[in-house]
């Protein structure tokens, strides 16, 4: 598939072959340049891209100390995120990560602990049961006006502060530790977690501008009793890195298994004779549909989603294929017609006309917001507002690493605009000159236009998906 | 220049397993085009590193060749080379870790033409293969890859399919288009081959395109377009490198090069295709014009993923908000002010009470003073803007201060470090610099005094003047396109614009200027500007196959042979024969003087060899009107008019033709009379010290021819 005689363009296939014969830090820029131009571009391709890169770096990591690795994959994380802050999926692999190396150094520190019950200080170690006394005793600490005067300046620095190389290390925000007694003092740094978000649903706040107020230095929270503890642990004899990079392997499989998982819950909710209607090129949706098709006869309308991804759109319909060049790794399949299903194909702008014979709406999904809000490709928002109109059921199917932690506060920085070109042919010089086109690649839907997530755990509602992230998040890593 | 140590290795020796096939992609960068269209701000800075929406142009097109997975670059400096390489490496695309490509090389070189460069590079062979030419201000998110599996695919197919030239469909009217001058191509779909090209308006100044019926009678379908963007973008062979070396007049790489190699496609059987591309993004910031066009084609996400929130430069942060409106961290916007869409606003820079910026460009550190008005101004970092100041469409350079309450009106341009003082209005036509150039012709500049009437008490700056509009015969093509950037600044701009010195359209008039340094000696100008087209084709191949013969030791009858089967080819008169001669053997002998002949002896040598072939161009021995050989005498001192010591070699040289008899005494003494060797100052002057020989042939013819030689011999010795 890759390079033939002819130069070919970097993209995700180069990528991950150069990953093999270069050095770690030349690939984290190569990877960097790739994301900020687009030439690796969405949750799979991002995400397969990162983890690669990570399982890279642990492997090239030189000593024992934990804290040293977790600081390390975090700056990377930092310098991924900025590139391509709206690739949210980079993020979330980063937290995966390094979720991945705290638990991996607890679980030891816990087997050190009982052996040796050395009782100055107990720490109890971090299972997700125990989760939910702490963020509440913690948030109790805050009222929630200062939530909101809080609000606007983590959003942006969580964007802003991360862009910008050199001040990277200053500007960082506390970090956050789940000991209750460890209450931080100036800037909020739990505004991201989940009760914060439901102390506060829904409302982007109104003061959304950034205020170019540098949040305040960040740097002496390394040494936070949690990192002293990983510090400590290098002592134990354990392999740290054998452990992370079969947690890394896992989470590799986890991905490749996604969308067979997602497809085990069709037949559940793909009922005979239902009509479906769905969007985008996903092979995830196209899965789940086809695994359905096997036991039952439904009827698919397909929107087409232009003008960005429907070249996509067609050949997903018509070879099962997304895009020869692109997804080598992915398998094909067959596409929706030679199971047997009638697939028709229809516009955006008819969404709302044929609703109301629509049974069910399938949602594929860009990303997934931790108050249940998702982010996928434009025309999502109309096509569930349609539904809701009709009270059609409204189902996103997303892979599990599509979850992020990340709370919308600024929806806007969430969408990212594309190629003006793609809505009016650059030929029209007229039209170039005298008139503005937008074209977001992204529509944000939030919460309550949803019914049901379907991951590959099973189907979720989305005021629990909360809880989903708290399993598969630790606090500590929500601001990279 | 550190190749890029480790990665380098790693992808050499993973190349090396599937290599044979893949050669590395190798890319030119054109840093400097040779122009001064971005006078004045190309004063003081290299036109590659001037800010377009507060990004260098090179990291665009480095970016572009990152892109097209480009993995050999080579940088071809020109002016300001300090810059560019203290940029260069300082930048991420030198650095070990960052940079995609495996090396990247500088290469400065003395070159004052597109052409010099080219023959430079061929003669330093560095391509390999297939190349790509790029300037150093191509913005284009385009991926390569099917133009060069065109390429590579006719290559295979045919040797002879030297070029690809990728161009962009932009219809009738398009702002990113070149506006006034504007290229043609025919082109013959069914092979994508290009056939003909040419400059509207071309040489002759009209609108008519001349197409040979050749093509017309020859291909099933032709196109003849207009409505292409040439961005720029050569994939080149290296005989295109070879073509530039042959031909050592080209020197515009459209006009010059790609005109004249599509015309002498039944000499060297050399084709140059297209490839049209009707999707993504790609320009050449070319001149003002199009720097304005780029820049909001930029702010409003036409050549996405190249906006400003994609952080091209390290250290960028900029945030797209709704409505095109980017600002990077730290901007400090009082609460009143307005920012309205398509504006960028770059770091620390702050704005006041009751400021209205829209459609603008502001870079980083930047004071906008209070109520404030910006419309459609591009201004550089570190700029102050006075309280109550209004600026329209217009070029605020770095450093560049305003006092309070001034106007700058749309069209004009400041340039670094001006200061302009308190309520002073700025007209679209002026460009305020504060230096000038030392000499001409030299990078060197120096601060002028500045011209208070202009920039107020206390500013500094004063209007500059290019020292080229002299001379220079600006067709009217870059008034239109200035004028279409600032509509304002309309009629009263052709006298400023003079100095935007064409490369594509002025081929003629830059050959004549570069005349005695880079070696281009068919000067057809200066004595007969009514050339045919067709003659000036001859022109050039008949006088540099001479030359070269000259150079080699060709026999007389050889070059005889070949001059007859080229004039045949192409019809040319014998007065153009007799003109190819001269010109060749005057640069022959200019050539002999600067190696340190001495020029009687190196007339010696080029004419004595060659009797035969001298006397086969005049035919008018027998006839009492020599008119064949006083045009050869005239040519040969018109050619001589601006050549070093150019009086001696005609003395000599005329001394030697009578002494050879190939110009009778009569023919000499009709050249001295008639009126066309006295023409204007230069055709005097040259002739002066002839006049020996005159006195000398007056003398002999009506007395005995005794002491001829005697007195011949003195005349040389008075040398």
């Amino acid at each position: 598939m890759v390079t033939g005689a002819v130069v070919t363009a970097p993209g995700l296939s180069s990528y991950l072959k150069s990953l093999k014969s270069t050095p770690v830090e030349p690939s984290v820029e190569h990877l960097i340049s790739l994301l900020k131009r687009r030439q690796i571009r969405n949750s799979r391709p991002c995400a397969v891209a990162t983890l690669a890169l990570l399982s890279r770096v642990v492997g090239e990591f030189k000593g024992r100390d934990a804290a040293k690795l977790v600081e390390r994959i975090r700056q990377i994380g930092r310098r991924l995120t900025s590139a391509q802050p709206r690739e949210v999926v980079v993020g979330n692999i980063i937290r995966r990560v390094l979720g991945l190396v705290r638990e991996v150094v607890e679980d030891n520190v816990e087997a050190v602990t009982e052996a040796t019950s050395d009782a100055g200080q107990s720490h109890p170690a971090h299972h997700d049961s125990l989760h939910r006394p702490q963020l509440i005793s913690s948030i109790s600490t805050f009222s929630p006006l200062k939530h909101a005067s809080a609000e606007p300046m983590d959003s942006s620095s969580h964007y802003s502060e991360n862009m910008s190389d050199s001040g990277e290390m200053s500007k960082r925000p506390p970090l956050l530790t789940s000991h209750t007694s460890y209450a931080p003092t100036s800037t909020a740094p739990l505004v991201n977690s989940l009760f914060g978000l439901f102390s506060h649903p829904d409302t982007p706040s109104a003061s959304n501008t950034p205020t170019g107020v540098q949040p305040p230095d960040g740097k002496g929270t390394l040494t936070s009793l949690n990192l002293e503890r990983l510090a400590d642990s290098s002592h134990s004899r354990f392999d740290l890195k054998g452990e992370v990079m079969n947690g890394i392997q896992e989470i590799q499989d986890e991905l490749e298994q996604t969308d067979d998982s997602i497809a085990d819950n069709a037949l559940h909710h793909i009922h005979s004779n239902e009509i479906i209607l769905t969007h985008t090129a996903s092979s995830t949706v196209q899965k789940f549909l086809l695994a359905a098709a096997r036991k039952r006869k439904f009827t698919v309308v397909h929107v087409e989603t232009h003008p960005h991804d429907h070249t996509a759109t067609h050949s997903i319909l018509l070879t099962g294929k997304k895009r020869d060049a692109e997804d080598d790794e992915e398998d094909s399949w067959k596409p929706l017609r030679s199971a047997g299903i009638q697939v028709v194909m229809i516009p955006d702008s008819h969404v709302y006309a044929i609703m109301s014979q629509v049974n069910k709406v399938i949602l594929a999904t860009h990303t997934v917001l931790a108050n249940g809000a998702l982010v996928a490709a434009s025309g999502a928002r109309m096509i569930a507002s349609a539904a809701k109109a009709h009270q059609t059921p409204v189902v996103v199917v997303s892979g599990l690493y599509k979850l992020s932690p990340v709370y919308p506060f600024d929806i806007d920085e969430l969408i990212e605009y594309g190629d003006a070109g793609s809505v009016v042919p650059y030929e029209d010089g007229d039209f170039v000159d005298l008139v503005d086109v937008e074209n977001p690649l992204y529509d944000y839907v939030p919460a309550d236009l949803v019914d049901l997530y379907i991951t590959n755990l099973g189907g979720h509602a989305p005021s629990y998906l909360y809880r989903i992230v708290a399993d598969h998040y630790r606090t500590e890593d929500i601001n990279l | 220049m550190p190749p890029k140590g480790k990665k380098a290795q790693g992808s050499e020796k993973s190349k090396a397993q599937d290599d044979e096939r893949d050669e590395p992609l190798q890319a030119v960068i054109l840093a400097d085009p040779f122009e001064t269209r971005f006078s004045p701000f190309t004063l003081e800075h290299p036109r590659c590193l001037l800010p377009l929406a507060n990004t260098p142009l090179i990291e665009y097109t480095f970016e572009f060749l990152a892109n097209a997975g480009v993995e050999d670059v080579y940088v071809y400096c020109g002016a300001h080379r300090d810059q560019v390489e203290e940029y260069i490496n300082e930048s991420k695309w030198m650095s070990q870790v960052a940079s995609p490509f495996s090396k990247l090389e500088l290469i400065q070189s003395t070159s004052h033409s597109i052409g010099d460069a080219m023959r430079d590079l061929d003669t330093r062979g560095l391509l390999v293969g297939d190349f790509l030419l790029v300037y150093g201000d191509v913005v284009s998110n385009l991926p390569l890859e099917s133009a060069l599996a065109q390429h590579r695919a006719r290559r295979a197919k045919d040797k002879n399919a030297i070029m690809t030239m990728v161009l962009r469909e932009a219809g009738t009217r398009h702002r990113t288009k070149a506006q006034g001058t504007s290229p043609i191509f025919v082109i013959d779909p069914s092979k994508d081959r290009c056939l003909h090209f040419e400059q509207m308006p071309n040489k002759e100044q009209s609108h008519f395109l001349s197409i040979d019926p050749l093509t017309l009678s020859d291909h099933q379908e032709i196109e003849i377009r207009q409505d292409l963007i040439d961005c720029g973008i050569d994939i080149c062979t290296p005989d295109v490198l070879a073509l530039w070396s042959d031909n050592f007049d080209f020197q515009a790489p459209r006009k010059g090069f790609l005109h004249q190699v599509l015309k002498d496609w039944e000499l060297n059987g050399k084709t140059i295709h297209t490839h049209i591309v009707t999707d993504h993004y790609a320009a050449r910031v070319r001149n003002l014009h199009a720097y304005d066009a780029v820049s909001k084609d930029i702010v409003s996400r036409w050549a996405y993923p190249l906006c400003p929130d994609s952080n091209l430069v390290r250290g960028q942060t900029y945030r797209l908000q709704k409505g095109n409106i980017y600002k990077e961290d730290g901007v400090i916007l009082a609460r009143d002010c307005v920012i309205n869409p398509k504006t960028v606003i770059g770091r620390s820079t702050s704005v006041g009470d009751g400021s209205i910026i829209s459609n603008s460009i502001i870079g980083r550190h930047c004071q906008i003073g209070r109520g404030v008005k910006i419309d459609g101004a591009y201004i550089w970092d570190h700029v102050n803007i006075g309280d109550g100041s209004i600026v329209n469409k217009s070029i605020i350079a770095s450093e560049a201060s305003l006092g309070k309450r001034c106007i700058i009106e749309a069209g004009a341009l400041i340039s670094h470090g001006v200061s302009i003082g308190e309520r002073k209005t700025i007209l679209g036509t002026q460009r305020i610099t504060r230096s000038k150039r030392k000499r001409d012709n030299s990078d060197e500049v120096v601060r002028g005094e500045p011209d208070t009437a202009i920039v107020g008490a206390g500013g500094s700056g004063f209007e500059f003047r290019d020292s080229e509009e002299e001379d220079e015969d600006e067709p009217v093509d870059e008034l239109v396109a200035r004028g279409g950037l600032y509509n304002l600044a309309s009629l009263s701009f052709s006298a400023e614009s003079i100095s935007t010195l064409n490369s594509e359209s002025e081929e003629d008039f830059q050959i004549s200027h570069q005349r005695s340094e880079a070696g281009s000696f068919v000067s057809v100008g200066s004595v007969d500007s009514a050339t045919s087209h067709h003659a000036h084709n001859f022109d050039h191949d008949a006088a540099a196959s001479i030359y070269d013969s000259l150079v080699e030791g060709h026999e007389s009858a050889n070059i005889q042979l070949e001059l007859t089967s080229l004039r045949m080819s192409t019809n040319a008169s014998e007065h153009q024969v007799r003109r190819a001669v001269v010109v060749a053997f005057v640069k022959r002998i200019t050539q002999l003087i600067k190696a340190g002949t001495s020029v009687r002896d190196a007339v010696a040598q080029v004419f004595g060899q060659h009797q035969d072939l001298l006397t086969r161009t005049m035919f008018d021995k027998n006839a009492s009107n020599k008119t064949d050989q006083v045009d050869f005498l005239v040519l040969l001192q018109g050619d001589l008019v601006n050549k070093d010591g150019g009086d001696s070699i005609l003395l000599s040289a005329a001394t030697k033709l009578v002494e050879m008899d190939v110009i009778e005494d009569d023919a000499m003494v009709q050249w001295w009379e008639g009126p066309k060797s006295s023409e204007d100052e230069g055709m005097r002057k040259v002739r002066e010290k002839t006049q020996q020989l005159i006195d000398f042939l007056n003398q002999s013819s009506e007395e005995e021819d005794s002491e001829e030689d005697e007195e011949d011999e003195e005349d040389d010795d008075s040398e």
